[in-house]
């Protein structure tokens, strides 16, 4: 590491310029808030600057607040949001048993081995392939099995694989966040806001859904001579196919999956008929559900257990999820986030769907630049805070998860599936797609999927939550 | 405590040194190197040390440089190295080799030191390195005269091996533009499952394995399957037989890999190759690939040699 790196003058003017910025405007009041401030702040500008330092900086963070009575070893533990994370190991284990079943291999059989796909209705299949998958299973898991889709296709067809990357990145993160499963964002805010799954479906699959159509007529016009010449080309390959096919097993996978989704989805009827009430078991068998079915998989692959648990489970990035939550819990145990809910209402007139546009904004502008969960996790207790003023603002929470899911379109680093995509190029070859070609697209499928989530949430009733 | 650097002439003495030796055959010279050795310092048994030393120049020639051989053996029951040399300006014949050797460095090593011969090679190539003192010193007419010749030399032994020690300098690279075909051949004609890549200048950019080749064959979701029963008749290898002659084996190389330079010690080249389970580790000087340390002969030369 130079010791004269630019980034570090930045990351140093950003801390100091949090710092200060958060005393002049009375967002910290006092020694501890500006420190809990610039330690939340070295943090979220580490994952912009110096992205595998981050979890080394998290631990630092967190010990620094604790070391500093910024918050207790207590505060600390119940911050790192555990259930969410048990939640995340749960259906990861999943998504690996879903591999080992053959059921993902058997979704990309079952698209190659059509003989009438154009270009066009390849993209529309990629789309909605992507968009459903990320909504069942995480967004990383989504991408890697879309993109070895595209891959099989374009290295067969002989074609430039990057503008059907950025279709199924594009399509996946709108996608993730039409249920609670696709995006740690949507398990995050389903928990701390205290939506069900059901009520997660009726207030975010629509708006997903409408984002989704306008990114495909978007990206189908962007890309009209990709899409033109795979056309072309799969005329060409009418004989020989799109690579080689095999008759997979999937009923098992199959199986898995939908009662994985169906338990979950019934969730809070199943909490009912087993007394699980009250804020403590708020969306219980929700977090249960996965470790069950989890649990009941690995007793029943035994001799896969430990790979499913070591090698399926990102634990880097839970490890990071934890800390992060943590320092974001500080943010409001020192009463930062309770100011930043009062000079908000002050100054944003309109109330709640006032505010609508300005959380999208502010949400989409963040997560195109850090991790998506960074940004809710560090917005989420401003929520909180304006919910105490009146529960209307509860219609944030929804602002706030397409803020961050759409806005994880607009730049490469915006979210864990763009960068995953961008290594996978990598992998097959390819040289990653510029900074400058995906901001055009990804800033224009942001910007009208960002105005089709305000206009829907102005338009629709949006479910509030039952309390969390 | 600061290590002592060993010189050559820490192993023998003006006595172990044989000048025109008489006899000129191979065996001749090893047998009369063993006997000096062995009545002078109580070794044991002649018969049985002479074996010890033929048995290892039949595993292949000790002839080092033109006209210079160290035959070697690991020997139980010594504590410390033991050296002779003998020399011959007519020559010694020295089997599978056609020039005469002139200069013969026999060392007999501990069996628990078994880096030791391969510094005694470096030091030796290090005295040698100007190929006119092997003639220079065949031509030296006494024991002490050719002593004090590795004495003034100051060659000392180095305090640890370098890749540059182990490396093989001969081997089998492919064309970065190359394609799939010629990387097949190559494998099945090298019986190896990698090789480097070069460009033109030759630089490394890349190896290529097998099982690149293989992954390249099936499908990456195949592979995310634990259990293969269900598709044993799938045959997914006909569709890359007919492109190979115009796959570019760019697709198929891989960037990482296990990487030192010559300079980098022995246990780094190991630890290297454990890094990245790899049974290869190559060797690059400024870009440019100047050797490879295979995991067999690196364990040959520390073990066996």
């Amino acid at each position: 590491m130079k010791f004269f790196n630019p980034k570090f003058l930045i990351q140093i003017l950003i801390v100091c310029g949090v710092t200060f910025g958060g005393l002049e405007a009375g967002l910290a009041t006092n020694v501890t808030q500006a420190l809990t401030l610039a330690v939340f702040s070295a943090v979220i500008s580490t994952t912009l600057l110096f992205w595998e330092r981050r979890v080394g900086v998290a631990f630092l963070g967190v010990a620094l607040l604790v070391g500093c009575k910024a918050m207790t070893l207590k505060q600390m533990l119940v911050g790192t949001e555990l259930d969410i994370i048990l939640f995340l190991v749960g259906m990861m284990i999943i998504v690996g048993v879903l591999k080992d079943l053959g059921f993902l291999t058997w979704v990309i059989q079952a698209i190659i081995s059509r003989n009438k796909m154009t270009g066009v209705s390849f993209t529309a299949i990629l789309c909605v392939l992507s968009a459903v998958m990320a909504s069942v299973v995480d967004e990383v898991s989504s991408i890697v099995v879309v993109l070895a889709l595209v891959f099989q296709v374009c290295e067969t067809l002989k074609l430039r694989p990057h503008p059907f990357v950025l279709i199924a990145v594009m399509a996946t993160n709108i996608g993730s966040s039409a249920t609670m499963l696709g995006n740690p964002v949507g398990i995050f805010i389903g928990n701390k806001a205290g939506f069900t799954f059901s009520q997660f479906l009726v207030g975010a699959t629509p708006v997903a859904f409408a984002a989704l159509c306008c990114t495909f007529l978007i990206t189908v016009f962007w890309f009209r001579k990709d899409i033109r010449m795979m056309s072309e080309a799969m005329d060409a390959h009418r004989k020989t196919g799109l690579g080689p096919t095999a008759k997979i097993p999937y009923k098992a996978g199959l199986v898995v999956l939908l009662s994985t989704v169906v338990v979950i989805a019934f969730h809070h009827q199943i909490e009912g008929l087993l007394g699980l009430e009250g804020a403590d078991n708020h969306n219980a068998f929700l977090i249960m559900t996965p470790l069950v079915v989890a649990g009941i998989l690995m007793i029943l692959r035994p001799s896969r257990a430990r790979h499913y648990v070591e090698h399926e489970v990102e634990w880097w990035t839970l490890l990071f999820f934890m800390l992060l939550f943590s320092i974001s819990a500080s943010l409001s145990t020192n009463g930062i986030t309770a100011n930043l809910a009062t000079n908000l209402t002050q100054h944003v007139k309109g109330g709640p769907n006032g505010m609508i546009p300005l959380v999208i904004l502010i949400s989409s502008l963040g997560s195109a630049f850090v991790d998506n969960i960074v940004f809710v996790a560090s917005f989420a207790p401003v929520v909180q805070e304006l919910m105490k003023i009146s529960s209307e603002y509860s219609v944030l929470w929804w602002a706030l998860l397409f803020g961050a899911c759409y806005g994880g379109n607009i730049t490469v680093v915006g979210s864990t599936a763009n960068i995953v995509a961008s290594g996978l190029l990598e992998k097959h070859g390819y040289h990653p797609v510029k900074f400058s070609d995906w901001i055009k697209i990804g800033a224009l499928v942001g910007l009208v999927s960002g105005i089709v989530a305000w206009l829907m949430l102005l338009a629709m009733p949006v479910p509030h939550p039952v309390g969390p | 405590m600061k290590q002592q650097r060993l010189n050559l002439t820490t192993f023998f003495n003006v006595e172990d040194v044989l000048p025109n030796c008489g006899d000129s055959s191979h065996d001749g010279v090893i047998q009369k190197l063993v006997r000096r050795l062995a009545e002078r310092h109580q070794l044991g048994d002649v018969e049985k040390l002479t074996n010890e030393v033929l048995a290892r120049e039949g595993m292949g020639s000790t002839v080092i440089a033109d006209g210079l051989a160290v035959p070697h053996a690991r020997i139980d029951g010594i504590s410390q190295p033991f050296a002779a040399v003998a020399t011959s300006k007519p020559g010694f014949d020295f089997p599978d080799v056609s020039a005469k050797v002139h200069v013969v460095f026999m060392v007999l090593i501990p069996r628990d030191q078994p880096a030791l011969y391969l510094k005694v090679l470096r030091g030796l190539g290090t005295t040698f390195g100007d190929p006119n003192n092997i003639n220079l010193v065949a031509g030296m007419m006494s024991a002490g005269e050719i002593f004090r010749f590795f004495e003034s030399g100051k060659t000392y032994l180095p305090r640890f091996l370098t890749a540059a020690d182990i490396m093989t300098r001969d081997f089998c690279s492919l064309s970065v533009d190359g394609t799939m075909r010629t990387c097949i051949s190559a494998l099945i004609a090298e019986h190896t499952s990698e090789l480097p890549v070069v460009d033109t200048c030759g630089n490394l950019k890349g190896v290529v394995r097998a099982d690149n080749l293989l992954r390249s064959c099936i499908p990456e979701h195949f592979l995310w399957m634990d259990d293969l029963s269900s598709i044993l008749d799938f045959e997914p290898f006909v569709q890359v037989l007919g492109n190979e002659h115009n796959t570019p084996l760019a697709t198929i190389m891989d960037d990482k890999y296990p990487v030192v330079s010559p300079g980098s010690p022995a246990v780094q080249v190991a630890c290297e190759m454990m890094k990245h389970k790899s049974s290869k580790c190559y060797v690059r000087d400024e870009g440019r690939l100047v050797g490879i340390v295979k995991l067999t002969e690196f364990l040959n030369k520390i073990f066996r040699e």
